[in-house]
Parts: C-alpha cells; sequence; structure tokens
C-alpha cells in the first residue's frame, strides 16, 4: 500500500472527483499522487485492457494522461502536472475512449 | 548474360540489353519506385531499385495517405476547369479505384488500404454549386460521384459541422497507410527477385550506346551499373537524377505541413474534403486523425537554392490555418489534442499535372514523378511498368498521355547530349 | 521572482532548475530583463522540486548535499527582477534571425513569447528502462519516487524494490527508509567486482569527491540499519503483476529468486530532454554511456544556433553541481552577448565556474562509468519487452523490421515505435542502440528521430484560442 508519510503538514483536505467517487486531497496535491493513494499508480487501462500506470512524475512520459472535466469541456492533461483544486472533476482512462 | 533464361517477357526483344549488367534501373524507393520494382520483377527482369536514405523516406511515406478520386480544389480553382486532361485524369482514377481495392491481395501484404468513401464538402451557397457543377462532370466522366444535401450529410456523419451545407460523395475514396506502403511494396519487390540498394545515391546516369550506365554510392562503396532501361521515380529529386542524363525535368517542390491528433477511438470511416478549402481529413487505422490539405511550410535554404536534405520548416499560419478549418468543418476535432505537426516535399509541374512515361529525346529513359502519386501511384506504377517491359505498350501510352514527360520536349529540343 | 505577463525578454530560460536559476541570477545581477518558464509550479527543478506552498513542509530535502542548491534556491526567489512563468510547457522553439520566438502552453491555453536570446536548461529524465512487466501500475523510474516523496510527502506501494545500474538509487531508497517507508531490497545490475574495477579506474577522482562517496556510503548504513540488503550482481528479469506490481524477479533464469513488492522504482541512468533542442535543429550528440541527446555547444555554451544557450543536463547528464556552473557561465555568455558586461569580465567572472565544472565533470565521468546500463539494456534488446509503451511495440517487433531496415525513422513507420504521446522519449534510446548494433555501427553515428512540433501533445481547442503569430 501506498501512504501519506508525516513530514509535511498539509492544510485542511479539499475533495475531488475520481471517476465519480469523491476523495480526500489537499489543496495544490498532484492528481498523479492520488492516483498513487487511491489507484496504486493505475491511470487508465490500454486498449488491450491492461492497466497502466505513471511512470516518471515530471511530465515527460505521457503515461498519467487524465480528463479533467471542467466548464462543459473535457481537457486532457497530464495528472502529475495538475494540482488538486476543491470539486475538481477528474476521469482516468479506465474507459478506453483514448486508447 | 546469365539471365537470359530467366527472361520471360516475349516482347521483350531490345538485343542490346543482352549486353547489360541488368535489365531496369528504378531510382527512387517512393510507392511509385517499389510498386514499378516489384512489377518488373515479377515478370521476370533482372530489377535494382536504388534508394538513397529506405523506402518511404521521402513524400511517399510522409504525405497524410489520401485515396481521393474527386476533381480536386485545386483543378477547380484553375481557369479553363476541367477539360481534357480533367477526363484523362478521371480516367486514371477510375483505374487507380481498381487497383487500390485489390492491392493488397495481389502483394500479400497488409498496407492499411481502407476505402469507405469520401466526402467534400461545402460552407457556401457558391461552394454547393461548384459542388453540383462538379459532380455534373464527374459523372460524365464515369465517376460515381453525388451530391447530398445538409440533412443527408448529417445523417451519414453526425460530427460535421451543421454549417456544411452540402458534400459532394464518392463510395470509392478513403485511405492508405503511407508510413507502411512503400517498405511493404519493397518488401514485395525483393520477395520476387529484384534487389534493394538502400542509402544509395545515384552520382551519374548517362546513356552509353543503346545502354545506361549509373554510378551507384553507398558510402564509400562505389559501383557502376548498366541498365537497358532507367525509370526516375525519385520525386523531388527527379530533377536531379534527369540533368545528370542531360534532360530537363521541370518539377518544383511544394513544401507541405500536416498534423497528426493523438489516437482516439475509432469514429471516422469517411476521408474528409473541402470543396473550397485546403482540408483532407482522415482517421487511421491505429486511431490517430490525420489532418492536411496542402497548406504549405517554408523549404531551408542554401547559398544556391533550396535544401531538400532537411525537412521544411513549420509556418505558423498553416498549422493554425489548417486546424481551423478541420474544426469548423469537424468541431470535434477542437477536443483532440495536436500530437505531431510534420512537413514533407512533394513535387509539382507547372500545369499540376503529373510526369509518367518515357522521354521522347533519351529513349529507355522513364520517370513517374510530379504529383497524385499517392492515389495514382500503383496505377502509374504498373502502366509504367508495362511501358518497360513493352507490354501492352500501346494500351499503357494511350493512359498515360496525359501525363507524358513529351510535354516537356520543347525544353529538352535545346539540350544537346 | 515575480509572476509577470510581459510577452518579451532579453532572455528567455526554459526550466527553473539549478542550471536555470543560476542564468537568471547572473543576468539578473546587470539588468537583463529575463523569464524562466518551467512546467513546475515552484522553481527547483526535479533535484528541488518543492512541495506545495500551502504544505509548509518541515525538514524538506535537508541532506548535506543539497545545501547549496537550496540557498541559491532562496536567492532565486528572492530575487524580484526575474519574472517567474511556471505551470507551462514550452511546445515550440522557433530561432529566428531577429530573435526567437517560443510557444508555451498552460492552463489558461497558449502563450507567445520572444527574446532576443533564449538559454535551455530543460533537465533530463529517468531513461525509460523496459524491464518485462515495467508498464504495470507501481512500475516508475526511481526518480518518480524520489519527487512523489520530495514534493508530495508520499510513499509508493510498500514494500518498494529498486533496480538499476545508478547509485542514485541507494540516496533514493535511504530518503523514502529515513521517512517512515518500507524498502525490500536495493538490486544492482551489476557485481560489486565490476563496479569496484570502475572505481579504481577513477580513483583519484574518487579521492578527491569524498564527500559525495560518502553520502553514498551513509546511505548504505542507513539502509543497512534499517534491514534492507543492498545487493550486487542481480540483475532484474522480470516484473510479475496482473494489474500492478506484485513482484520483482532477479537471478538467472533456471533459478530465479523473487521479492515480493508493491512498486519499484528502475534507476539505469539518465536522458537529456531534447524535444526542444532537436525541434529547434540545434546540432546534438549521442551522450554516452547512458545514451539520449546532448545539445553541443561552445565554450560560452551556446549552441549551434546563435542567441540559443544551452546548459546543465541538456548538455549531457552531469549532475546539479556541473549544471549550476554552466549556468552561471551561460548566463555570463548571455551578458556579455547582450552589451552589459564586457567579454572581459565575462571571461574572468566565468574562470572559477570552469574550473569546478572541470574538477566535477571528472565525478561524472565515474559516475557514468559505474553506471553504465548497456549490460542490462543488452539483455532488453534480446527480449520481447514491450519498448515503446504508447504503441506497445516490442523488441522482438522492432529486431524484426531492422532486418529490412535500420534507420530509426523508417522503423518508426513500419513499426509505429516512437508514434505515440510520449513522441519517442521513452523508446528512441532504445531503438537506436538497437539499431546500431543490427547494423554494427557506432552510436554516436546514428541519427535520432526527427524533432518535431509540439514537444508536448496540446490542445487544439487551445492552438486555436491563441493562434500562433
Amino acid at each position: 500500500m501506498s501512504k501519506r508519510i508525516g513530514f509535511v503538514e498539509p492544510p485542511a483536505p479539499i475533495h475531488i472527483e475520481l471517476d465519480g467517487e469523491v476523495v480526500e486531497a489537499y489543496e495544490g496535491e498532484s492528481v498523479a499522487a492520488l492516483l498513487v493513494l487511491h489507484r496504486d499508480g493505475m491511470s487508465r487501462r490500454d486498449r488491450d485492457g491492461d492497466a497502466r500506470g505513471l511512470w516518471c512524475n515530471m511530465g515527460t512520459c505521457s503515461e498519467c494522461f487524465v480528463r479533467l472535466l471542467e466548464h462543459g469541456r473535457s481537457r486532457r492533461v497530464r495528472a502529475c502536472l495538475l494540482e488538486a483544486t476543491d470539486g475538481m472533476r477528474i476521469a482516468t482512462g479506465s474507459h478506453t475512449q483514448d486508447d | 548474360m546469365k539471365k537470359i533464361a530467366r527472361r520471360s517477357v516475349e516482347h521483350w526483344t531490345n538485343s542490346d540489353v543482352f549486353l547489360s549488367d541488368i535489365d531496369f534501373l528504378v531510382i527512387g524507393g517512393g510507392l511509385v519506385g517499389a510498386a514499378s520494382a516489384w512489377h518488373l520483377a515479377s515478370a521476370g527482369t533482372k530489377v535494382w531499385l536504388c534508394e538513397q536514405a529506405s523506402p518511404g523516406h521521402g513524400a511517399s511515406g510522409q504525405n497524410a495517405g489520401s485515396l481521393h478520386f474527386q476533381i480536386e480544389r485545386r483543378f477547380l480553382e484553375r481557369e479553363d476547369g476541367v477539360g481534357r486532361e480533367g477526363e484523362q485524369t478521371a480516367q486514371l482514377s477510375r483505374l487507380a479505384v481498381q487497383d487500390w481495392r485489390d492491392l493488397e491481395r495481389q502483394i500479400g501484404r497488409n498496407l492499411g488500404v481502407h476505402m469507405e468513401g469520401g466526402l467534400m464538402v461545402a460552407h457556401s451557397a457558391q461552394e454547393v454549386r461548384l459542388l453540383e457543377t462538379k459532380a455534373a462532370r464527374e459523372q460524365a466522366m464515369g465517376l460515381a460521384v453525388e451530391t447530398i444535401d445538409r440533412a443527408q450529410v448529417q445523417a451519414l456523419a453526425p460530427y460535421l459541422s451543421p454549417d456544411i451545407l452540402a458534400a459532394n460523395f464518392m463510395a470509392d475514396e478513403g485511405h492508405a497507410d503511407a508510413r507502411i506502403i512503400a517498405p511493404a511494396f519493397a518488401d514485395a519487390a525483393q520477395s520476387a527477385g529484384a534487389r534493394l540498394l538502400d542509402a544509395t545515391r545515384v552520382a551519374s546516369l548517362q546513356k552509353r550506346g543503346a545502354l545506361f550506365e549509373a554510378r551507384l554510392e553507398k558510402g564509400e562503396e562505389i559501383q557502376t551499373v548498366t541498365a537497358a532501361k532507367v525509370l526516375i521515380c525519385a520525386g523531388i529529386w527527379s530533377p536531379q537524377i534527369a540533368a545528370m542524363a542531360g534532360l530537363h525535368l521541370p518539377l518544383f517542390p511544394a513544401p507541405l505541413t500536416m498534423n497528426a491528433t493523438a489516437r482516439t477511438a475509432a469514429f471516422l470511416p469517411y476521408l474528409i474534403q473541402h470543396v473550397g478549402r485546403r482540408l483532407s481529413i482522415k482517421q487511421t487505422a491505429a486511431g490517430n486523425l490525420l489532418i492536411g490539405g496542402g497548406w504549405p511550410s517554408r523549404l531551408h535554404r542554401t547559398g544556391s537554392g533550396f535544401d531538400f536534405s532537411r525537412a521544411p520548416a513549420l509556418v505558423p499560419q498553416s498549422l493554425t490555418g489548417n486546424l481551423q478549418t478541420a474544426v469548423e468543418t469537424m468541431p470535434v476535432i477542437g477536443e483532440h489534442e495536436l500530437l505531431r505537426s510534420w512537413t514533407g516535399i512533394t513535387a509539382v509541374t507547372q500545369d499540376q499535372l503529373p510526369v509518367a512515361g518515357e522521354f521522347p529525346s533519351l529513349p529507355g529513359l522513364f520517370c513517374a514523378a510530379g504529383g497524385s502519386a499517392f492515389t495514382l501511384g500503383p496505377t502509374f506504377a504498373r502502366l509504367v511498368a508495362d511501358q518497360m517491359l513493352e507490354r501492352r505498350r500501346d494500351e499503357a501510352d494511350a493512359l498515360l498521355s496525359v501525363a507524358s514527360p513529351a510535354r516537356f520536349e520543347s525544353l529538352n529540343g535545346f539540350m544537346g547530349r | 521572482m515575480t509572476d509577470n505577463a510581459e510577452t518579451s525578454y532579453d532572455v528567455l530560460i526554459v526550466g527553473g532548475g539549478p542550471a536555470g536559476q543560476a542564468a537568471a541570477l547572473e543576468l539578473a545581477a546587470v539588468g537583463a530583463r529575463c523569464a524562466v518558464i518551467d512546467e513546475q509550479a515552484r522553481p527547483g527543478g526535479q533535484i528541488l522540486r518543492q512541495p506545495p506552498v500551502s504544505f509548509a513542509a518541515q525538514n524538506w530535502v535537508d541532506e548535506n548535499s543539497y545545501r547549496p542548491l537550496r540557498q541559491q534556491l532562496r536567492v532565486f526567489e528572492n530575487q524580484a527582477a526575474i519574472a517567474w512563468l511556471g505551470r507551462r510547457s514550452v511546445i515550440g522553439l522557433q530561432p529566428g534571425p531577429q530573435g526567437h520566438s517560443l510557444t508555451t502552453s498552460g492552463a489558461d491555453g497558449l502563450q507567445e513569447l520572444s527574446a532576443a536570446h533564449v538559454l535551455i536548461a530543460a533537465g533530463c529524465y529517468d531513461m525509460p528502462y523496459p524491464a518485462p512487466g515495467w508498464t504495470l501500475p507501481g512500475a516508475m523510474g526511481a526518480g518518480a519516487m524520489q519527487t512523489l516523496l520530495k514534493a508530495q510527502g508520499i510513499v509508493t506501494g510498500e514494500p518498494i524494490v529498486f533496480a538499476g545500474t545508478h547509485p542514485l538509487m541507494l540516496l533514493i531508497a535511504a530518503q523514502i527508509s529515513r521517512a517512515g517507508g518500507k524498502v525490500a531490497e536495493v538490486a544492482f545490475d551489476r557485481s560489486l567486482a565490476t563496479i569496484g574495477k570502475s572505481m579504481i579506474r577513477h580513483c583519484a577522482t574518487a579521492l578527491r569527491n569524498g564527500s559525495l562517496l560518502g553520502e553514498a556510503g551513509k546511505a548504505m548504513m542507513d539502509l543497512r540499519r534499517a534491514g534492507v540488503p543492498v545487493r550486487f550482481g542481480r540483475p532484474l528479469q522480470e516484473i510479475t503483476g496482473a494489474d500492478r506490481v506484485t513482484g520483482a524477479v532477479f537471478g538467472e533464469a533456471d533459478h530465479p529468486e523473487t521479492t515480493p513488492c508493491g512498486s519499484i522504482g528502475l534507476c539505469y541512468g539518465f536522458l537529456p530532454q531534447s524535444d526542444l533542442p532537436r525541434q529547434a535543429g540545434l546540432s546534438v550528440r549521442w551522450s554516452s554511456p547512458s545514451g539520449g541527446w546532448a545539445t553541443c555547444h561552445d565554450q560560452w555554451m551556446q549552441s549551434s544556433v546563435e542567441g540559443v544557450w544551452v546548459a546543465g543536463e541538456t548538455t549531457g547528464v552531469a549532475g546539479a553541481p556541473i549544471a549550476r556552473d554552466e549556468g552561471r557561465i551561460a548566463g555570463l555568455g548571455i551578458a556579455a552577448a547582450l552589451g552589459l558586461i564586457t567579454n572581459r569580465d565575462a571571461t574572468r567572472r566565468a574562470a572559477p565556474f570552469r574550473q569546478s565544472r572541470k574538477a566535477a565533470m571528472r565525478f561524472a565521468a565515474m559516475l557514468d562509468d559505474i553506471a553504465a546500463p548497456k549490460q542490462a539494456l543488452d539483455r532488453v534488446a534480446a527480449s520481447n519487452t514491450t519498448i515503446c509503451r504508447c504503441e506497445k511495440v516490442s523488441a522482438s517487433a522492432v529486431r524484426e523490421t531492422l532486418g529490412s531496415t535500420t534507420d530509426v525513422n523508417a522503423v518508426k513507420r513500419i513499426t509505429r515505435c516512437g508514434m505515440g504521446l510520449c513522441q519517442g522519449r521513452n523508446c528512441e534510446h532504445m531503438l537506436i542502440r538497437m539499431s546500431a548494433a543490427a547494423e554494427g555501427r557506432g552510436l554516436e553515428t546514428m541519427k535520432g528521430f526527427t524533432g518535431r512540433f509540439p514537444a508536448r501533445p496540446v490542445s487544439i481547442a487551445d492552438l486555436l484560442e491563441k493562434p500562433l503569430p
């Protein structure tokens, strides 16, 4: 299991929606970190149905693309560069839509 | 000569050839060159296919792979519209439809051929009139093109913009996979006995007696070969090769831009084009949307001319112009990501018609280049191979008359050799 | 540094790590108007990847070796004359005779920036090492684990295995262990004897850099104290699991040994970020022994294109101290080119940085030698592992195609290896190695993929909302 560790003092929690499930997060925390905590790092299933996870956590490998749903728009963004904000809605690529 | 026993083409009777090292030298390993080499080798002749990089390295592998048989926007722009040349091109298009439908079976390899139809769309009333005129001409030429109205467009392709007023639909259009097609033909050619010389440049080409002598360079290795006949199909490099033989082949570089989106689930079975704007859209088997249509890029220059060895520079206005046109035609494209914009150089003639056939002033030297060489490429390859093999020659000559390099005789008449 | 909305500067610096900061500080000190662009919200680069401001982190990267870098970061953050353009990806660089233009992409769409001089200090990334099973959730670059810890306070699935050739994994494992994470094993691909030979080859350097080696020694001791085995001569054979990582298999095929784990960090070296240099047509060279494309430069860190400069890992992965020296040298070079200081001044002030860079280069060469990944990569090249993650192209599919052509762009077209969302960053290095081997050519003679716009995938709607000029 992954876990948060105690050397940071995070602020009061916020909530984001991950594939329709509400999860607790902290303002500014990366969505990739939330994928690690809540999905074992899984960001999508590929076209063969295989589970895939984030690899580089620095915007380079393109493995952690998820969809950010806001303003009636669906944008594909890298989870590792996306900072959580309260009420944010995220769809991981688990639905083979993007692969 | 050793290979005489192998020779199986009855009409192939030029006695001088028995003195040559090989029967045919094909210069340029693009779609046309690789497919020609396949036809020639399949007829039992000795063929070398010479490619400066690897098969499909040039425009054949870099174009967006449209199989478009409707009259092109660029021809509609011409004042003379579509006259006799248009009809002859249409005739070639009809043959190309048949060729493409059967290619994968013939060569036993996947070419990503996908022919489920093509829509050429119109945004304005004026463009709709253009569609109607165009469809009438095409029908007269025997091309199965129909005009459909906005409701029919929406029923067929609901992802197209509701602003599209009408479209011409042709069931035979589609696309093929430009990435794999030249390598597949080169592979088939080799299986048929052709020899592929990759990373090999032609350093000189001249006629000696009845034969052609070419000097070929692969790095430090140099070899000289004599061939009975030579085919130049080297895209924008063709004029340089022709010049080695002392001939004008007036082709001009057209540096273009193409765009690919990230993969998405399959939704677009058709080739989409626009009657009034530069646009082509299709979805590859892998799922990427390819967006092109003839938007310019910028050639790098050297002290003495253009530099074809470098990929042309991207022109920002072309990139956004192309994508804007795409989104106005198919709004859903705005939701996708641009993965890659790339540039490539195609070759066009002043009259925009392709070049395919034998140079009258230098018999034995053939060329096939100058635009439409993807859609019509397999057909050019087949017909030029027929010419070179003296097989159904009259028929091939007649079909290729619109593209014959004879039209450059006025220039080549000035050239002493 | 200050947030800033200008679009034209004297100098645009890509990357807010040690190199970019150092250059910006030199330039700001002489009055140049410069902006630093970075994909991260806060400066620091990967080595000092900062947590969100709201986290109020305690004891953040407090190891001794980070001290000079932390000090520079503090000065950088307090230098008001430097514009900070965080949370932006540079997707395009078009050099021009009258100045260069950069296209950036962020949450608010695209922005065009221009400057007379551009410095690319874009850092490096974990070498994507295609071990069988490496696409499973839980398998990641060791650097990813480190940044998750440093910047997010998160430990990946426990227990954690590290496997690789690069000694940096010792430090990362120790950091995670000290922070309370459970590490199952640190497995070096090469034997201790081989590593020892490398150290002996560089013994003078090893002695001169006792403190840096001491850092590794301390990590080993900490790990031992925490009961974490550090093993040598233990090549990774496979990562196992169905939907996520559950184990790492080591040893020979007939005697496999499995270490159960919840995640695995792979550490085989680092590749320079080279998208922008290649897109802009700068001269690059193959970077040995870890691979990737290093940008060529002159003694002032200017690339083959006038007014485009490079510093840090962009010029070849050599570590943060060298990156900082190169950033300073580039900053002084640009300042002289702008006429803000004399050439003589620049030469005088750059002298100590050149000296320390030279000394540190020897240590970097020793590390390269110790961490050489060739053997580990050759093993993968002979397997049927997926090397192109995006398009799922296996090493065996690539090998098959290499029978007909060894041109990497041709192999790419035929197999789709490198055509996916990552634009080749994950697989190109493997493809080049395999192609060079197939042709019997030296890696330094190979050509790579053609660099194209955009350097990162970009929303088409964004591109049209704010079109390029």
